[in-house]
């Protein structure tokens, strides 16, 4: 009965499997029985259910049921060893023939351990922004945030009326140079001729760029200055507060000035409060395991969630106070704004957003130029990496590759629609990241689809919520921020459901990579759709999402 | 696993590495995270039991990747030897030696490789015994593969290890993962570390990386590599002073040792077993015994074989002020610190080795269209640093301070009392009332039920019943794997039986299996690890192959999940818990063609509907909302398709002691809970609303499936094709099988029970049918002396006689009341108005039995009541015939 079957061959690592015939004898009455069996080296088998099916297989009598066993594994056991063998001697081979660099070699393990171990890891350089964040997290959390609040405010406020001075100046040269071109017109055809007119308005025009430069630079050193105090104050006071103990310092912080005096409106530049239309769901994800989320629908203008609102409210106060409390926590707010594909603060809601950021010192955070320089140099860096790996490896066009890197080649200082870049705020009223997603004209076409860049752009902007602990992110529901004539009923409620659908699906994803911890999303629409559109999305939204059972208090039956 | 003793326990965290970018995998689904792969190749090491191995008792996942892992901790180890600067006495290092070889030995017998051997992971014990620490690190890593740290330590680094190569992550160059290194590749850093500890100081440390593996790979062009190692370490002292110390301080046998450790070439140097025989260890190797696995509970050979008492039995409780806790096993502690409040990540983050940035201070500057990003500044606090932290047991002892001794050790024989006295058992009583949410945070209970259960479990099978009557307070979380198990009877070489089962031969319904098992209970950790997939797959095809007349439908693998997942380590027991729950309570669901038992099986689902919830079952036959268009994977899967595992283990702890007609009072149960939101629906949103089934609060859904349970005569679940009767004497034990517990089936068969009805028969009733000898059972009108259930325990029955007043008075059941069929019902099939319906009304919540000559009378009474809303109709099967023979009827004495 020499029985000989060929196993199924266990799928291993193809580089190194190999295989190799395992052979048994025993006798049978009076046969002498052989049975072999081709194994794939690294056997990836437990090695009693390979016993267990080779004895049920061939059929292999009860009795040599043990020797079987302990002859297998000593085979396996033994091969397995002989084949760690030749590999490591095929690479210390390698070494002594000089086909690998032994420079080379050690310095890659020299890197790998100072990358990534501690012990081996070059010391930190202390970093004074982390340990300003420290000092700030625990003053924050202190009965001194009230008094760091307050001097906030007043540095705010001093901001605001240097802000309301610029605007009167700027009125005043506008009116005065209105009056001298009037008189100028007057005069055209007459004693002055187009040319003069010209030079006027170049030298009006220059008069203007001269002022607004002078108040920038001002307000840049204000803030420069400001900035230094606040911090030199903090740390300050932290250290007075480490010094002595605490019940005095807080009568300390009490006495410390606080005039909040109100001060008077400082122009129709700070917005009034408008009805804001809005509506919270809390909804179930997950086909067994439900997690639990916060979804809103509002009607706002997407800059509400920056500009400070007077202090005078306490609402304002207490939002304030959240964003200064949650700034260095792992809930941060972030907020997503559609932007154009210039890394810069020149032109629409850009620059919008951009006299905001600037409307309060930002005391933790470079200024916004600052940070989008350095964004400016990242992107370039970053299209460097990609240039070089391409070139690597030029095998793998990605999707619609040719187009994009023609745009790239022409300018690689601009971003492509479905990137973003980042930056943070400490002084905007609900938000501690901005995540400006590039979008082109395309999203107001009507037929976008679930893999526009637009769409993907959003499930990364998700995915860094996730890695980064933003636990609340506000996302332009229809992808636009302000609405248009071809943007229709139906095209919104098409718009919408796509972007409610995609979100869907993006949580669900991020349940698998964060575990499904609870979070909060905003769709916002904007101002200028109707409260019916609004009551319609807010319908629309219920059937998409599960949202979760209201708690029926009623007794059991 | 073995108990704490003088250990302590210590936990140490590292990162697994990130995965690229967007990239799926072959089968189209996203990636499985690099921490979930290594949590779930954890796993196996829990069994990976020995004294010369810390046993690994946990892992957790944190927040980005982070993973933790907990293990038996010394605080003292080699390193400290090097540190005092001490030279090892020559029988101190055969010592080391020969117990460190023991573990390597045991390790590589279970196919894993240490890799990371350095001084301070083998940590020495109270009595001076080597533990190895960490040796599982490679194994859960998949050599090093799941993470950007290489394992291992550079100055212990085998020759062949550099020269493979590292392979950096961030370096795309490489594309494989690293070759596997091989058992002796620890016999070299083991070479290494005896030669620290006989020069009494550490190796190559002041020297750069790069040059100490350069300086370890050019040893292979040496003749000597003891004598240059020795050089090495004299470039700091006198060389001449330490070539002499190596030969005239070191015995000839340790010098023997050192240089068969550091053999260059891999293939002259001898593997830890080999090692172990050599004759160098002859004098030590006699001082050890053979380390023997204790046996298991489920196997074929005596588990008490090997048991020794002392000749004086009072030896064994000889110390009185022990410290009990440390008595108990490394896990069990580690659970009950949990539950005393502790936690992980505090405890590594007051030890300072989790250190977090704010994560605002390391977003990324810019994110790419395909998700890369770039200008995230390197976070330190990424960084390796595996320094093992104490977790102090303190809290926990406080927490426990008051158990007495006793509670420790409970004393079994006493069936009566279900809680060991202790001082503090008045305060357990109360516990025992609280929801079991409390109950299983709490610490001081669960340690009591723990060790009850745990001494039961010990004495399994003979403790049978005993384990029954404590399941049925609840089940310790801990424990719940092996107490299911004995809930469902498994005894035998379990382990054996599945050896022998072809796991590994392609069927037919691989490509089915493959397609499911990536979407069943996928939430889950442990389920949704490649090991997890591996275990899944191979305990399905298992049953498959051992079930040749049933096949795999869909549902089959949410009913391997909960067992699979309890029983992760073992899937002997997962498979032999599978393979009988599923013929208790899922009959012949699973063959291939299963309509009719399905049909049989909703079918008395909704009468189950009718009898407890008269107005719903209205309402959704009105509708047409039938159960086939949702239950089937209620029932198909036992609701694991329908609930996450947590909510399974709670409705299963009490499914399972119940009968097989238990889950229909669940689905009732589930119904009940939605019944606002049924009742206020048409079909299109009941439709919607089942296809994602609510949030289900679970445990009221158990108290009111059990509730409903009591109140359902047994035989009203009555079904054809149930499993047939159990062939008497199996109860090896004798398990004394209570009422609620035991099936209608399993009773024996006899004149009055229900006969098998036509499936279209059973379809036209919308009242289930009871059998006679429920109905003497229940009204008590056995003259064989009391029922088999206490007056209480009983649900109460009105026997309606619908006969005319005529045949009422020949003969009819005392008790029962008379309302002739002709008389009760209007036109419109209301109620008339009379006094006999009035008692009726009376007794409206009782469970109303009607009795007719004519069944078909009895079908249209029941179902005329059901339609005006009578809950807990049911009708005599066979009617008052079924009677006649038992001479139960009595005529009433004439009125006077």
């Amino acid at each position: 009965m020499p029985s000989c079957a060929t196993m199924k061959k266990n799928k291993g690592k193809a580089s190194s499997t190999n295989e190799k015939e395992f052979v048994f004898e025993f006798r049978a009455g009076q046969h002498n029985c052989v049975l072999k069996v081709p194994l794939q080296f690294p056997v990836q088998e437990i090695i009693n259910d390979l016993h267990g099916r080779l004895m049920l297989l061939h059929k292999i009598p009860c009795y040599i049921e043990t020797d079987l066993k302990s002859s297998l594994s000593s085979f396996v056991e033994k091969e397995t060893i002989l084949d760690y063998d030749r590999e490591a001697e095929l690479a210390l081979q390698r070494l002594t023939a000089g086909d690998v660099d032994i420079n080379q070699l050690t310095n890659a393990w020299t890197r790998s351990y100072v990358e990534t171990t501690l012990e081996h890891a070059r010391p930190e350089e202390p970093s004074w922004d982390e340990d300003f964040a420290d000092v700030y997290h625990e003053l924050i959390h202190s009965p001194a945030s009230d008094t760091l609040l307050n001097l906030e405010h007043n540095y705010f406020v001093s901001i605001s009326e240097l802000i309301s001075e610029r605007d009167m100046e700027l009125k005043k040269l506008q009116e005065r140079q209105a009056s001298e071109m009037d008189k100028v017109m007057h005069e055209l055809g007459n004693t002055l001729s187009d040319h003069d007119v010209n030079a006027v308005a170049s030298q009006h025009f220059d008069a203007q760029q001269v002022l607004e430069n002078k108040w920038a630079s001002e307000q840049k050193q204000v803030t420069g200055i400001q900035k230094h105090e606040y911090q030199q104050w903090v740390i300050s006071l932290h250290q007075d507060l480490q010094k002595s103990n605490s019940s005095q310092i807080t009568e300390e912080i009490k006495v410390q000035p606080s005039q909040l005096l109100e001060v008077a409106d400082p122009g129709a530049r700070m917005f009034e409060e408008q009805p804001q239309l809005e509506e919270s769901f809390t909804i179930h994800l997950g086909a067994q395991l439900k997690t639990m989320h916060n979804l809103r629908l509002v009607r706002a203008d997407v800059l509400d969630f920056c500009k400070h609102r007077q202090h005078s409210s306490a609402g304002a106060k207490l939002r304030r106070l959240q964003t200064a409390l949650s700034l260095y926590s792992s809930s941060l707010c972030g907020l997503v704004l559609l932007v154009d594909n210039r890394v810069n603060s020149y032109s629409g809601i850009k620059r919008e957003f951009a006299t905001v950021a600037k409307e309060c010192t930002d005391f933790h955070f470079p200024f916004l130029e600052a940070q989008l320089d350095e964004v400016q140099q990242v992107l370039l860096y970053a299209r460097a990496q990609r240039s070089s790996k391409q070139k690597e490896q030029p095998e793998i066009p990605r999707n619609g590759g040719d187009d994009k890197n023609k745009n790239v080649e022409r300018n690689p200082s601009n971003i492509l629609p479905g990137e973003f870049y980042i930056s943070r705020h400490s002084n905007l009223s609900e938000v501690h990241a901005v995540f400006h997603l590039c979008v082109d004209d395309n999203v107001r076409s009507g037929n976008i689809t679930a893999r526009d860049p637009a769409i993907m752009g959003l499930r990364n902007i998700l995915k860094v919520c996730c890695t980064h602990d933003v636990t609340t992110v506000t996302v332009p529901l229809l992808l636009v921020h302000d609405m248009s004539e071809e943007m229709t009923i139906p095209w919104c409620l098409k718009r919408a459901e796509l972007v409610f659908k995609c979100v869907k699906g993006f949580m669900m994803e991020m349940a698998s990579w964060d575990g499904g911890i609870s979070r909060t999303v905003q769709f916002l629409v904007p101002k200028s759709i109707s409260e019916e559109m609004f009551y319609q999305l807010s319908n629309m939204l219920p059937q998409i999402f599960r949202v979760s059972s209201t708690l029926t208090l009623t007794s059991k039956h | 696993m073995r108990p704490l003793k003088d250990a302590q326990l210590g936990a140490f965290t590292f990162f697994a590495s990130a995965l690229p970018h967007d990239v799926c995998g072959s089968n189209g689904l996203p990636l499985t995270p690099n921490s979930i792969k290594i949590l779930g190749r954890f796993q196996i090491l829990k069994t990976v039991t020995h004294p010369r191995l810390c046993q690994y008792v946990d892992i957790s996942r944190g927040k980005h990747e982070r993973l933790i892992v907990v293990a038996e901790h010394f605080e003292s180890s080699l390193s400290d030897f090097q540190k005092q600067g001490k030279k090892a006495s020559s029988e101190k290092v055969l010592q080391v030696a020969y117990e460190l070889l023991e573990g390597l030995d045991f390790m590589n017998k279970h196919g894993m490789v240490h890799r990371a051997l350095s001084a301070h992971n083998v940590l020495m014990d109270c009595k001076g015994n080597v533990k190895l620490a960490k040796f599982g690190l490679y194994h859960m890593t998949d050599h090093g593969a799941d993470v950007d740290f290489p394992i291992g330590y550079p100055s212990y680094l085998a020759p062949e290890v550099i020269a493979q190569g590292s392979f950096h992550p961030s370096d795309f160059s490489h594309d494989e993962a690293p070759l596997p290194s091989g058992p002796k590749t620890d016999v070299w850093s083991l070479g290494v570390l005896l030669f620290e500890l006989c020069a009494g100081r550490r190796l190559l440390q002041n020297i750069e990386i790069s040059e100490r593996l350069k300086f370890i790979l050019t040893l292979g062009c040496m003749d000597d590599i003891v004598t240059v190692l020795a050089e090495e370490h004299g470039c700091l002292d006198a060389i001449k002073l330490i070539k002499a110390f190596v030969y005239r301080e070191l015995p000839e046998h340790v010098l023997e040792l050192l240089r068969k450790c550091l053999t260059f070439l891999p293939s002259k140097r001898p593997t830890p077993a080999e090692l172990l025989g050599d004759p160098i260890f002859n004098g030590v190797s006699c001082l050890y015994t053979p380390f023997k696995k204790p046996v298991s509970l489920f196997s074929s050979s005596l588990r008490c074989a090997h048991l020794e008492l002392p000749e004086d039995i009072s030896d064994l409780c000889k110390d009185d002020d022990e410290d009990y806790l440390s008595e108990r096993a490394i896990n069990e502690v580690y659970h009950l610190w949990c539950l005393a409040g502790g936690d992980l990540e505090k405890e590594l983050t007051n030890k300072g080795i989790i250190q977090s940035k704010p994560p605002i201070c390391t977003l990324a500057n810019f994110v790419l269209e395909d998700g890369e990003s770039f200008g995230q500044r390197r976070d330190r606090s990424f960084l390796l640093d595996d320094t093992t932290v104490t977790l102090s047991l303190c809290q926990l002892g406080n927490r426990l301070r008051d158990v007495a001794g006793e509670a420790y050790y409970p004393l079994l024989e006493d069936e009566q009392s279900s809680l060991p006295q202790s001082n503090s058992s008045n305060e357990l009583s109360t516990t025992v009332k609280l929801p079991l949410i409390i109950r299983e945070r709490d610490t001081e209970y669960q340690l009591i039920r723990i060790i009850l259960f745990d001494r039961l479990l010990k004495a399994y099978p003979y403790k049978k019943n005993l384990v029954w009557k404590e399941a049925r307070v609840d089940i310790p979380p801990l424990v719940r794997g092996l107490v299911w198990a004995a809930l469902l009877g498994i005894e035998g070489d379990i382990q054996a039986k599945y050896e022998s089962t072809d796991k590994d031969t392609p069927i037919p319904t691989d490509r089915q299996i493959e397609v499911d098992i990536p979407r069943c209970h996928q939430y889950d950790e442990l389920l949704s690890s490649p090991q997890g997939h591996i275990k899944f797959r191979r305990v399905l095809k298992a049953w498959v192959v051992s079930h040749p007349d049933l096949v795999y439908w869909q549902g089959l693998d949410s009913l391997c999940a909960p067992f699979l997942y309890l029983n992760f380590n073992n899937e002997a027991l997962a498979y032999a818990c599978m393979s009988a729950f599923i013929p208790k309570y899922l009959y012949n669901f699973f063959l291939k063609d299963n309509s009719h038992v399905i049909q049989e099986y909703l079918t008395v689902f909704s009468q189950m509907i009718a009898f407890h919830d008269p107005e719903l079952s209205n309402h959704l036959n009105e509708i047409g909302f039938i159960p086939d268009l949702y239950a089937i994977p209620w029932f198909l899967t036992m609701f694991t398709h329908v609930f996450p595992l947590h909510k399974i283990f709670h409705l299963w702890d009490t499914l399972l002691l119940g009968n097989s007609s238990f889950p229909f009072c669940i689905g009732v149960a589930i119904l009940q809970q939605l019944r606002d939101r049924l009742l206020a629906n048409g079909f299109n949103e009941c439709i919607l609303l089942f296809s994602d089934l609510p949030e289900i609060d679970i445990e009221r859904c158990v108290r009111e499936s059990i509730n409903l349970f009591c109140w359902t005569p047994k035989s009203a679940t009555y079904r054809q094709h149930a499993q047939p009767p159990k062939a008497a004497g199996d109860n090896g034990f004798g398990k004394a099988a209570s009422y609620y517990t035991s099936d209608y089936q399993d009773m024996p068969k006899t004149d009055l029970s229900r006969d098998p009805l036509a499936l279209c028969d059973l379809k036209a009733e919308v009242a289930p049918r009871i059998s006679a000898e429920d109905l003497i059972d229940l009204c008590e009108l056995s003259l064989s002396g009391p029922g088999k259930r206490t007056r209480a325990g009983k649900p109460k029955i009105v026997a309606v006689d619908i006969r005319n007043l005529e045949d009422f008075n020949r003969g009819h059941i005392s008790g029962s009341i008379n309302i002739p069929f002709s008389t009760a019902f209007g036109p419109n099939s209301e109620l008339v108005q009379c006094p006999a319906t009035g008692v009726l009304q009376s007794y409206r919540g009782r469970v109303i039995v009607i009795i007719s000559h004519a069944i078909t009378n009895a079908i249209m009474f029941a179902a005329h009541l059901v339609k005006v809303n009578f809950p807990r109709v049911c009708f005599l099967d066979g009617g008052i015939n079924k009677l006649k023979p038992t001479g139960l009827l009595t005529v009433p004495s004439p009125m006077i």
